[in-house]
């Protein structure tokens, strides 16, 4: 085998001096290529600004684990008040445990949650304490599962009236509204 | 690279007039504001559906005392083919129509959605003929309340209240016509 003298190897078989020139990229083109950054900061400034308008400061409403919520097209906003979520049998206000269903559900008759009646009624004579001289709202919101019986909701709903939230709200989540 | 060049037009100086802004600083801060939001996003929007538990409050000092009885709609939802909207006064039945009940269920990622288009349609035509607060200067509701029995599915009932609140009359806001819900809903627990 012949020794050959250094140099370029790759498409040197190319017959033509100013197509081997062409194909291997030779020539007078610099090799440092500015990127144009108009576009990209443009793409930024409408990203940033669709996401400040849709942020929300005011945070998301909890929704306990295994809770499968019902959604609906017409609703209101959400409010601050006290909230009951039933997941299973285990009701619970405002993530503290506040009772169970599993009698109602096994006498198949409404029944009152003790439990839950005493924790919602400490927390109105505790709202009439902090806020003299003021309305109670007297509005409370159930976060309940899509397949749980109404018997459960009904009873809980009776309790929470007789608790002295007559104002009774269902938490669902919100879907556009269709054309029928 | 990463800057943005600025010719000053200046001539016969020493220094260079042509100036780079470095736009670095200003990409990273971008970046950072995007997937700071990105990240506390919240994408589902919990709402409510309001429901009252109509239980007598506390005495007013002007209470009205001879106040005549309103009609309410009473909804039943006790069969599994049809349900029966009732117009009641003070206990006596006004008229009675039977709708034939066609649950229209999609699913909405793991979410059966049932809802009840007919029924609507049937409440609206029902508010139209029979309702009491139908004037634009009448700020009060009329009061639709839903029986069901024990063993339906709680998203059936928000189904149907969804179903009712979907009939909407307009009503006066000082010099502005807007939009309101034509019912309260009650839910009975009976």
């Amino acid at each position: 085998m012949s020794i050959h003298k250094a140099g370029r190897r790759l498409m040197h078989d190319v017959p033509l001096k100013f197509v081997r020139k062409h194909v291997t990229g030779g020539g007078g083109r610099g090799v440092n290529a500015s990127l144009s950054l108009t576009s990209m900061i443009d793409f930024l400034v409408v990203t940033v600004v669709f996401l400040l308008m849709t942020f929300s400061a005011s945070g998301e409403t909890p929704v306990s684990k295994g809770v499968n919520l019902p959604k609906a097209e017409n609703t209101l906003d959400m409010i601050d008040a006290p909230i009951v979520s039933i997941t299973g049998s285990q009701v619970m206000v405002d993530g503290a445990p506040a009772g169970n269903t599993r009698a109602i559900e096994e006498a198949k008759r409404l029944q009152r949650v003790d439990e839950l009646f005493n924790i919602l009624k400490s927390k109105r004579e505790l709202w009439k304490t902090t806020h003299p001289g003021k309305d109670f709202p007297a509005v409370v919101v159930l976060q309940v599962d899509q397949e749980v019986q109404a018997i459960v909701v009904k009873s809980v709903f009776q309790t929470a009236a007789f608790a002295g939230y007559p104002n009774v709200s269902f938490m669902v989540n919100s879907i556009p509204k269709t054309t029928h | 690279m990463g800057g943005v060049s600025v010719d000053s037009g200046g001539k016969g100086g020493r220094r260079a007039l042509d100036s780079e802004i470095n736009m670095i600083p200003m990409i990273d801060l971008l970046m950072v504001t995007i997937s700071f939001l990105l990240i506390t996003a919240v994408w589902s929007h919990m709402a409510r559906l309001n429901a009252d538990a109509q239980v007598p409050g506390p005495p007013q000092p002007t209470e009205l005392t001879n106040v005549p009885p309103e009609k309410q709609l009473h909804i039943e939802m006790r069969g599994a083919d049809k349900f029966v909207l009732i117009w009641k006064q003070s206990g006596t039945v006004i008229s009675t129509v039977d709708v034939p009940r066609k649950d229209v269920v999609t699913v909405e990622g793991t979410t059966r959605v049932v809802r009840f288009p007919d029924l609507a349609a049937k409440v609206a035509s029902e508010w139209n003929t029979v309702a009491t607060h139908k004037s634009e200067s009448d700020t009060k509701f009329d009061q639709a309340i839903l029986h069901t029995d024990n063993e339906t599915p709680y998203g059936a009932i928000i189904g149907v209240i969804d179903a009712v609140y979907q009939v909407h009359r307009p009503y006066k806001k000082g010099s502005k016509v807007e939009s309101m819900p034509a019912f309260n809903m009650t839910f009975a627990v009976n």
